[in-house]
């Protein structure tokens, strides 16, 4: 391959990506020069404002012809391209957040913790654009490794440095259960590049590696789920949530989650529909999809269960996102036309919902330094408007009609019943796990409504936060009011079939 | 029998003897040994497969440069160097059950593939191939490899860095 070739792609698309590398270099070495009195906070816009220039180049690239550089190593169709609106707008909700975030003598590393989370962004812009093994386990790893490292700079909490630690470790077996599992589909096809995988992989003969590849399947979804944090390796996400800084704990819970969900639908579904299942006529996937269903199952009940009973509440939204993650799995059972779609309009649904309850979270526990369930005990009757808005998170978390949860859930509702076969059993289990979590979600809003409060101290809102609420609130009532308009939108710009070789 | 088979098994055991031994040796320097031991039979293990260049890496790399930055990180910091495990034996015994079924599943798996003629030109300039691979086909995740190590380095300073100065400063 000489320079001509090498010049001859189109290096332009990967804008976005460059935007993002290039604010993190910048951060970092403005970091290291700048005068140690200059308020850090600044980085904390500039950030914001690149996170702006790349969902511009974003935006303009909608409609693009699928492309790809290097034998599919960067790759841009609609599936990257919507999805990674989605990462961008959360990292930048989270940013938002993380100008505002105070808790006393905990954040030295203020610099630091901008151009990290510029580089887990950009490692998980790379998991959603590409259709390489090699590059998607970088991606993977450079958003890990980012996130271990997020997770420990509360230095002084033990909470903190033991959160830092099980991630770690946690995340260090399930990225060897990944590669474990990719190692035997790369064995198996002799190649890395997910375009000629999936050629080659229904080459296979049934009686000729079949059982091998259901095990490459179960290695690899297993190790997945640890960044969505599905059972079985969900244990990590409570403690991580509650030692991490609240804006990291928001970035994991969404930016990571979502990431999380994109490298399992890239993966499992350019390789294993295409390959012979175990049945006659079926696919691999088709087979393996009861497997799926059960861990679906067993994380929506533990999730909300467990959730009942917590007293703090960034546990009790650690529980409520391993819940979440749960239902993002049923339209990927269900596999119905909608799939796509549904998961799509869920996980932005519980982008906004989630990055605004914990904004209000950051506001409550910094003012009253705990983190108790009890820190909200008569807010409306102190801040009326971040009560009401905090309702809308939470009823949009529960899924009540006029939220954009609602339409969420019913999208992903419809799929599992209209699917075929119908999932009836996990659409049953979705239903009575969505019950369960009333309890928690109205429990919170008992607090706040109900009880009387304890202080009259006014409480500080500070702008980023408070950007970050009222949008989320916002988009979480248009689309609850209005899912038309995104929905159609989704489907004449983004055309999911590009996904496909 | 033939000698790659024989050479095959006496790596592996080894690589496998060096596991067992890093989980049940007490003191920390002869977990460290035993790790060599398996990072050395690994590389051995490479040369079987032809791929020379990965396996001076691994010397290099695992068995020179971690180790010996484990040594210092071991040396350099106050603990106690002998570990008390405590058995619970229904734990063990659940999970070698669990160990002895995945390895059975594994191997019946595996045994069923028939991977065709065994490749005869792997050999042929395989250090040169890497390169070329890595410097046209795979820039990509190679620069982003760049940005991970930055990551980790950034990393390691802040978390591993003494705040004691900073914090008189600010008083």
């Amino acid at each position: 391959m000489d320079m001509e070739t090498l010049l001859s792609y189109e290096w332009s698309m990967m804008a976005p990506e460059f935007t993002i590398l290039i604010i993190a270099t910048v951060l970092s070495l403005v970091d290291l020069f700048a005068d140690k009195k200059i308020d850090r906070k600044l980085f904390g816009w500039f950030g914001a404002a690149g996170i702006g220039i790349a969902l511009f180049f974003l935006f303009s690239q909608i409609g693009h012809e699928p492309a790809m550089i290097l034998a599919n190593t960067y790759r841009l169709d609609a599936f990257s391209l919507s999805f990674k609106i989605l990462l961008l707008i959360g990292a930048l909700l989270v940013l938002l957040m993380g100008v505002s975030y105070e808790a006393k003598g905990e954040l030295l590393y203020r610099g630091e913790f901008y151009y990290l989370l510029m580089s887990a962004l950009l490692g998980a812009m790379m998991m959603a654009s590409s259709a390489d093994l090699i590059t998607l386990f970088v991606g993977l790893e450079l958003l890990s490794i980012s996130s271990y490292i997020l997770a420990g700079t509360r230095k002084k909490s033990t909470q903190s440095n033991e959160a830092a630690m099980k991630y770690v470790i946690n995340g260090g077996i399930s990225s060897a259960f990944t590669l474990f599992g990719l190692s035997y589909i790369y064995g198996l096809t002799g190649s890395t590049n997910l375009a000629d995988i999936s050629r080659e992989i229904s080459n296979i003969a049934p009686e000729n590696g079949l059982v091998l590849l259901s095990v490459a399947f179960i290695l690899t979804f297993v190790g997945l789920a640890f960044k969505i944090s599905t059972v079985p390796f969900q244990m990590w996400a409570p403690d991580v949530y509650q030692g991490a800084p609240i804006p990291v704990t928001v970035f994991l819970s969404v930016v990571s989650k979502t990431a999380g969900f994109v490298i399992i639908l890239r993966v499992l579904l350019s390789v294993f529909p295409f390959a012979q299942g175990l049945e006659a006529n079926t696919s691999l996937l088709q087979s393996m999809m009861i497997f799926i269903s059960v861990l679906a199952g067993i994380t929506m009940i533990a999730g909300n269960t467990v959730a009942l009973k917590q007293r703090n509440i960034k546990r009790l939204f650690a529980y409520s996102s391993i819940a979440h993650a749960g239902y993002l799995l049923v339209p990927f059972v269900a596999f119905s036309e909608m799939m796509f779609e549904s998961m799509w309009f869920y996980l932005a649904a519980y982008l906004l919902m989630n990055i605004g309850a914990f904004a209000v979270i950051q506001v409550m526990s910094e003012h009253s330094h705990s983190e108790d369930i009890s820190i909200f005990a008569g807010l409306f009757y102190r801040r009326p408007w971040m009560a009401v808005m905090m309702t809308i998170f939470l009823l949009s978390l529960a899924g009540i009609p006029g939220t954009a949860g609602f339409i969420g859930k019913l999208n992903i509702f419809i799929g599992a019943l209209f699917s075929d076969p119908s999932r009836y059993i996990l659409a049953a289990v979705m239903m009575g796990t969505t019950v369960i979590s009333y309890f928690y979600y109205f429990g919170v809003m008992a607090q706040m409504f109900m009880r009387p409060s304890g202080s009259a101290v006014p409480i500080r809102m500070p702008v980023g936060v408070t950007i970050a609420m009222v949008f989320c609130a916002a988009g979480t009532i248009t689309l609850g009011l209005f899912p038309g308009v995104v929905l159609d939108f989704f489907q004449t710009q983004f055309n999911f079939a590009e996904m496909f070789y | 029998m033939s000698g790659e088979l024989f050479a095959f098994l006496v790596l592996a055991l080894l690589a496998i003897l060096g596991g067992i031994l890093m989980l049940n040796l007490t003191k920390v320097i002869h977990m460290l040994l035993s790790l060599v031991l398996t990072f050395l039979a690994i590389a051995g293990l490479y040369v079987l497969l032809s791929a020379e260049f990965v396996a001076i890496a691994q010397v290099l790399i695992y068995s020179g440069a971690i180790t010996i930055i484990m040594i210092f990180g071991i040396m350099l910091t106050r603990h106690n160097d002998t570990q008390k495990t405590k058995g619970n034996r229904t734990r063990n015994m659940v999970v070698g059950a669990g160990v002895v079924l995945f390895f059975f599943t594994m191997y019946f798996s595996i045994n069923q593939v028939s991977f065709g003629d065994q490749a005869t030109s792997l050999h042929v300039e395989n250090t040169k191939q890497i390169g070329i691979e890595l410097y046209s086909k795979y820039i990509i995740p190679f620069e982003l490899m760049s940005v991970v190590l930055l990551v980790s380095l950034v990393g390691a300073i802040i978390l591993a860095k003494r705040d004691d100065e900073e914090e008189a400063e600010q008083k």
